[in-house]
């Protein structure tokens, strides 16, 4: 019964042992290792042909944990070993604990931690590699918007410049159609641009007195020849108690509606486009506006409500709109920015109202005449100005040197590199400077500050203008600190040159 | 003349210790994680004919630890070389390799150590160039178990400089 008993419940067995200094086994109790006497430790498992140096020592006690031995069955089982050598002439005993049973639940739970921490540790790789994805996507992004920047300056340029040079009908249809396709491009490389910065979190608002009715019929107008021409009634209905002026975003607000407007009129074929903006209410200085846009258009399908604000959305997937999808992804955002959300309440094939109320500044301080009015600022029209273009790009210094030529009034000096620029200053008069930010070797920021510090007064005061793509809020706060004193973003048409430098040249 | 010489494999665990040793006793691979706990201790005779010398190793495969101060002393007696083993895909592994190096050198200063970064399949020739600094200029042999790359060199190389 014992024998059974013992057969059914293992607990641990030991093995003990006497060997020789050189390892010969001399006597054991073979409950393990049978019939070894006389054999060499070492020849029965690898492990004891390491522990020779420890039989040589005198009156020591190694325990080695945890050992996986093979026994004569071929089967492993995991032991302690005690090696216990004496300081008389005493022979070394070695004793093998089969300790199997204890050290598999060790196993299994060894196993479960182990992989546990190493999936965490690659989980936690494959966050860290999807950052370094999204960052790269980003730059990306930023960059290769960025290149495509100066030959657009071009297209758009020329274009303008080639429809005064006396074209035929025929060519004047070709060149509205590269007019149509660069005016695309430039905006789908600003939506690209918005969302990387959006994604970037470098989206913000600058947030500046406005004339918000003017805003709201300067919009107007570009719509309804819009509305127009598809055959479209475009309805517009602003609030007589809206406020003057407002402190806001102008450009990020015209954004938006410009967004949803579009979007009405292009997802409309029949009918009409209701634009309507009323006061909601004013409290603690903040005035809630409430705009909407109702169109008659296809509508949106309940289900596919949430998904027309996911970035590169497009529900229609026949492409039968053009578009990549990132208007309304933007717009929401641009909201958001206002603490504000757009609901859309729509029907499919009848059509959708897109509304949002966004909360505005409200100033006693802001006047009508603090806002700059830059289109009736003209330079003496008898006057030559004196420009210095500093701009390593072939395309955009031909494109300002044609624009200002066709003026008459100007004399355009051109520098290509940041350290010719100083020199050529205190060579030469100018009357403004036109400055790249991002040149070889150098910043146009960086370059504007030698300016400032040049020691004739007049320098001081030259007004000088980026050209630059890179407008984030913390860049326009570095130029101005560096004694920039606007800028004009690329890609620009001749309108955006001209009047900006109008501005400057009283 | 027999010559038997111990060497042990230290590293965090899932660093592929145990893989490399399969590959290189028994030429196989196998992708399923088991954990080692404890020790294996497995032989293998290595030639070298240009020391006209055979050289038994005694391959101690210790249980992975990411604290090398927790090691069991009794498991490193009579060491004659170490290979220090890391994962090349998880830093953790390889983050205090130059203090896992100095806590050997100082309790074994006269013992050779080689150091591997294993998993050399799932890496790029890039990655390892970029970060040459924090784990290339202690690597002496970039490994893969999987593959079998320079597996056999890492061995054979330990085993000259134990009979130097």
């Amino acid at each position: 019964m014992l024998d059974n008993y013992k057969k059914e419940h293992p607990q641990s067995v030991n093995q003990y042992m006497i060997v020789q200094l050189d390892g010969t086994i001399t006597e054991s109790d073979d409950v393990i290792y049978k019939n070894i006497v006389g054999e060499n430790i070492s020849e029965i498992h690898p492990f004891f042909e390491s522990i020779h140096e420890a039989l040589q020592e005198k009156n020591k006690r190694h325990v080695f944990s945890c050992i996986h031995l093979t026994d004569q069955n071929n089967q492993t089982i995991i032991t302690d070993i005690v090696v216990k050598t004496f300081d008389n002439d005493k022979l070394p005993m070695i004793v093998i604990l089969d300790l199997t049973l204890h050290y598999d639940n060790y196993q299994t739970t060894a196993q479960v931690r182990n992989e546990s921490v190493i999936n965490s540790q690659i989980l936690e790789l494959k966050n860290d590699y999807l950052q370094e994805k999204e960052a790269f996507k980003n730059a990306f992004i930023a960059n290769f918007s960025h290149e495509l920047r100066d030959p657009l300056t071009g297209i758009l340029t020329f274009s303008d410049i080639l429809k005064k040079t006396g074209l035929n009908d025929e060519q004047l249809n070709y060149l509205k159609v590269i007019d149509s396709s660069s005016s695309y491009l430039k905006q789908l490389i600003e939506d690209i641009l918005d969302i990387s910065k959006i994604e970037a979190g470098r989206l913000e608002l600058v947030i500046t007195p406005f004339d918000i009715r003017e805003l709201l019929e300067d919009i107007k107008k570009g719509f309804k020849i819009k509305a127009e021409q598809k055959g479209l009634e475009l309805i517009t209905n602003f609030n007589n108690n809206l406020p003057l002026i407002v402190g806001g975003d102008p450009l990020r607000l015209r954004q938006v509606i410009n967004n949803l407007l579009e979007n009405a009129i292009k997802f409309t074929e029949v009918g009409t486009i209701t634009f309507n903006v009323s006061l909601n209410q004013i409290r603690a200085q903040k005035a809630s506006i409430h705009f909407q846009i109702m169109d008659t258009g296809i509508g949106i399908a309940e289900d596919d409500v949430e998904q027309i604000f996911t970035s590169f959305t497009q529900l229609n997937k026949a492409s039968t709109y053009k578009g990549a999808g990132l208007g309304l992804a933007i717009a929401k955002h641009l909201v958001s920015l206002t603490d504000s959300k757009i609901s859309v309440d729509s029907t499919l094939g009848e059509g959708s109202t897109f509304s949002t109320n966004i909360n505005f500044k409200l100033d006693h301080n802001y006047k009508l005449k603090s806002i700059k009015k830059t289109k009736e600022i003209k330079p003496k029209s008898d006057k030559k100005y004196s420009i210095l273009l500093v701009e390593d790009s072939e395309i955009t210094q031909l494109s300002i040197l044609k624009i200002l030529a066709s003026k008459g009034n100007y004399f355009l000096d051109i520098v290509t590199k940041g350290e010719d620029v100083v020199p050529r200053i205190e060579q030469s008069e100018f009357d403004l400077i036109l400055m790249d930010i991002k040149l070889p070797n150098s910043y146009g920021d960086e370059i504007t500050k030698l300016i400032r510090k040049m020691p004739d007064r007049d320098h001081k005061k030259t007004p000088v203008i980026a050209l630059t793509a890179r407008v984030f809020k913390d860049d326009l706060r570095r130029y101005k600190k560096a004694g920039i004193n606007d800028v004009i973003k690329k890609p620009f048409d001749e309108d955006a040159l001209l009047s900006k430098i109008e501005e400057y040249l009283k | 003349m027999k010559i038997s010489k111990k060497i042990v494999l230290i590293g965090h665990f899932g660093v592929g210790k145990s893989s490399l040793i399969r590959r290189f006793v028994e030429d196989t691979f196998t992708e399923d994680y088991k954990v080692t706990i404890g020790v294996h201790v497995l032989k293998k005779e290595v030639k070298l004919p240009e020391t006209d010398k055979d050289i038994t190793l005694v391959i101690w495969d210790l249980e992975g630890n990411d604290d090398i101060t927790n090691t069991r002393p009794s498991y490193l007696i009579g060491t004659n070389g170490f290979l220090y083993v890391f994962d090349l895909t998880r830093p953790a592994t390889y983050e205090k390799l130059s203090n896992d190096l100095d806590y050997i050198s100082e309790r074994f200063p006269k013992t050779p150590i080689k150091v591997i970064g294993n998993k050399k399949d799932l890496v790029t020739n890039e990655f390892i160039k970029q970060n040459k600094e924090v784990f290339g200029r202690f690597v002496d042999f970039y490994t893969s178990a999987k593959s079998g790359k320079n597996v056999e060199d890492v061995f054979t190389n330990l085993a000259k400089a134990l009979i130097k």
